[in-house]
């Protein structure tokens, strides 16, 4: 379980409004998303990051396995499978909303 | 740490001019590594190279281990090195650590390797492009082989291999490594490591990797990093002309039913089930062949021996004891079967994200569910497989359980005792019968127990915090004739090789110790009396109360070499006790040996022990130490006994 640290070592950016976070975890199936701001310690942190999860990137979950098991997100055309505590660690905003803001296209 | 000045100038000047000579030591042969993230296709690409037989499986995490072999280019042998997977080189679990020792030369008594071919998968190009920064860094010669081709192009997808040669400045090779196709450049490439062609170069943009391979003290936060290197990374993608697949159509729809939160769990019980009722029902057919083919030739061979010691020794000790082993293969290979299919379409990652709530509950990671589930074949390789899981509490915990599941060497145990003791009934019309069901049971008795230790472990010994699950879905593929055709190849050679060496030495020694001391007249006493009888006499009073007799006790000793050999041991005792008998009836003699009760408890006590030397072996290598095996063997011997004593009292 990744505990969400508050990383405060980090400016936040101005248009970073908190009140407006949405978690990844709340994000429903096949809506996709771009992800802003990662709340984990470290060590927890670079498994997905490797992975191509990093700030700026888009996620769009595609499927929520049984039994409230982990979902499984669709990341740079692989799949990638997180569970519940993890996705509530990731801070995202809608594709559409950022478009222009964040997205670099 | 890395000598950026490596060029291909300097190579081609310590090895100029072509090498014929075969047998050129292979310390001065030119070494290539095969590196690149999880399930890119590395070992595939190295079985192409080299033609050798490295297990390749849709799943990250299968090559734990260096290996290494050679291609005959020509000019001369190169040889090639296949690598566990990684993502960079600041690794974090053991089996990164293999890599990454390997290519900065770390590695006990071998230096680093004089090239690297990075392998990449197409489809996934621009996350996959993350890791090729901190290796293309090292400064070492490269070739860039992006696998996958075929799907690439079924999928929609593109890229343009001078496209990124161009902007990475060294050459990029497309190919479909599981057809052997587009090898032409890596040819070129191996080929130029002799003759110093112009193929053979390294990176030119050192790029700044530094806070990858330095030290804890990070000069960057982490994130900003990994953020940074990703953009690089998609940069180089879209000067590639890189355009993304579209999502694999036949994996949707596959995990709409396998992830289905219905149907998902279902499709997991059908597997189950259809695998086990076939490991009984298509079995049979097969394993009548295969023992009327062994009795037949033992017939064959007993009338054409002279009738003194060594048709004996020949019929009664080796043919018997190797034969009723033997007769186990088609369920063996039949199991392989279905583990073949499963790891190589996909679904063994899928299994691992169903298992996942229960994993968690238990305190083990996700990733600890594919060793696991490798350990039904064998307790050796996912012993070896839990080096992927990260965390060290996780990784021993997942070691000192994987025994518990239940490995092929147990099967043939299995088979003898249900064929023996359970009738078989339909339980569930023609869907499941009565010796499945008990098969099943065995086998969930052996999973249970692993659960069971697990969260125990993880509640005293081994207590931690759990770390998060990232577990990587790879598109479902079909498996090949070809690959399935080759495991079973591989897994029968195993299988008989067991048979003909542990086997048959046990054999010949019980064999042996059956004949002394000569009875009066000549001829081998009656087998109770002897040397072998009275060291089962020795054993008889600690199995008594589950049920057993010194032939069994026998049969538990010899089998701590491997399980399957007491099936073996007790083919030679019976075989050696009924002179004329030449035939496997060793079901028809262990009905008089042991009721349902003792059966059941002999079973059980399988379930629980850890008769395996190798697994002992390969545990105390991998936790440096003869504790944990100590404590596991004891833990598992105990557990064994009392239930075997509950299941014998009870029944
Ligand atoms: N269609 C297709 N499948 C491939 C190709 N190369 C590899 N595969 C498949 O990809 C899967 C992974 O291949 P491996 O060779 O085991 O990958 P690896 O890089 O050694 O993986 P790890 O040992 O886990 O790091 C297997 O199912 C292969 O059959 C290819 O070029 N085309
Ligand atoms: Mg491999």
């Amino acid at each position: 379980m990744a505990a969400c640290v508050n990383d405060r070592g980090r400016p936040v950016d101005a248009n970073e409004d908190p009140l407006r976070d949405v978690r990844l975890a709340d994000v429903p199936l096949d809506e996709e998303v771009i992800l802003v701001r990662m709340d984990m310690a470290g060590d927890d942190l670079e498994p997905l990051l490797e992975r191509g999860i990093v700030p700026g990137c888009r996620v769009c979950p595609v499927r929520h396995s049984p039994a409230g098991g982990p979902t499984v997100y669709r990341v740079d055309g692989s799949l990638v499978a997180l569970r519940r505590e993890t996705a509530s660690c990731l801070c995202v905003r809608s594709a559409l909303e950022a478009a222009g803001v964040l997205d670099p296209n | 740490m890395t000598s950026r000045e490596a060029s291909p100038v300097l190579l081609g000047g310590t090895r100029s001019g072509p090498d014929t000579s075969p047998d050129r030591a292979s310390a001065a042969r030119p070494r290539v590594a095969l590196v690149g993230p999880p399930n890119a296709g590395k070992s595939t690409l190295f079985n192409r190279l080299t033609g050798l037989r490295q297990k390749v499986a849709n799943y990250p995490g299968v090559t734990v281990e260096r290996k290494s072999g050679f291609h005959r280019t020509a000019y001369g042998l190169v040889d090639v090195v296949d690598l566990p997977g990684i993502h960079g080189l600041s690794p974090r679990s053991l089996d990164q650590i293999v890599t990454r020792d390997v290519l900065l030369g770390h590695a006990e008594g071998e230096p680093g390797p004089d090239a690297v071919i990075l392998v990449l998968d197409a489809t996934r190009l621009e996350s996959h492009l993350m890791v090729a920064e901190p290796i293309l860094a090292l400064g070492l010669p490269s070739l860039v082989v992006l696998t996958m081709a075929d799907e690439l192009g079924r999928r929609k997808g593109q890229v343009t291999e001078r496209g990124l040669s161009e902007q990475l400045g060294v050459e990029v090779a497309l190919v479909n490594a599981r057809a052997g196709q587009g090898l032409e450049k890596i040819e070129r490439f191996l080929e130029a490591l002799y003759t110093g062609g112009e193929e053979v170069r390294a990176c030119p943009v050192v790029v700044a990797a530094e806070a990858e391979v330095g030290p804890r003290g990070r000069p960057l936060p982490v994130v900003d990093v990994f953020a940074a290197r990703r953009a690089r990374a998609q940069a180089l993608g879209q000067a590639a002309h890189f355009q993304a697949p579209t999502p694999s159509k036949l994996t949707e729809r596959l995990d709409s039913v396998f992830l289905h939160r219905v149907l998902g769990p279902l499709c997991f019980l059908a597997v189950v089930v259809v695998v086990f009722q076939s490991i009984f029902a298509w079995a049979t057919p097969l394993m009548d062949g295969t023992e009327a083919v062994i009795a037949t030739s033992g017939e064959w061979l007993a009338v054409r021996l002279p009738d003194t010691w060594i048709r004996s020794l020949v019929i009664d000790g080796v043919w018997l004891g190797v034969g009723s082993v033997v007769v186990f293969l088609p369920q063996i290979l039949i199991l392989f079967f279905f583990l073949g299919i499963l790891e190589d379409s996909g679904y063994m990652a899928r299994a691992a994200v169903i298992a996942d709530r229960m994993m968690h509950r238990v305190g083990l990671q996700g990733q600890s569910f594919l060793p696991l589930l490798s350990a039904y074949a064998c307790a050796v390789p996912a012993i070896l497989a839990a080096r992927t899981v990260e965390d060290e509490r996780d990784r021993l915990a997942t070691i000192f359980v994987a025994p518990f599941m239940t490995c092929s060497a147990r099967l043939p145990v299995y088979a003898l005792l249900i064929a023996a003791f359970i009738p078989e009934r339909p339980l569930l019309g023609p869907v499941l019968g009565q010796r499945s069901a008990v098969l099943l049971g065995l086998y969930a008795l052996g999973f249970l127990a692993a659960v069971g230790t697990a969260a125990i472990l993880k509640r005293s010994l081994l207590r931690g915090k759990p770390s998060p699950f990232v577990m990587e879905l790879p598109p479902y593929r079909l498996p090949t004739v070809k690959s399935i055709v080759a495991r079973l190849l591989d897994r029968a050679r195993v299988f008989l090789r067991r048979a003909g060496r542990i086997i048959l030495a046990v054999a010949v020694a019980l064999w042996v110790l059956a004949q002394i001391p000569q009875a009066p007249g000549g001829g081998p006493p009656p087998v109770a009396d002897s040397a072998l009888g009275a060291m089962g006499k020795v054993i008889e009073p600690v199995i008594e109360p589950l049920g057993f007799d010194w032939r069994i006790g026998i049969g538990l000793v010899t089998s701590l070499a491997a399980r399957e050999v007491i099936v073996g041991t007790l083919g030679t005792i019976y075989g050696v006790e009924d002179e004329d008998e030449t035939s496997l009836e060793l079901q028809e003699a262990l009905r008089q040996d042991l009721d349902l009760g003792s059966a059941v408890a002999l079973m059980v006590f399988f379930v629980f022990a850890l008769q395996c030397m190798s697994t002992v072996a390969v545990m105390r290598r991998e936790t440096g130490g003869w504790r944990w095996p100590i404590l596991q063997f004891s833990y598992m011997l105990l557990l064994a006994y009392v239930t075997a004593w509950g299941a014998n009292a009870l029944l």
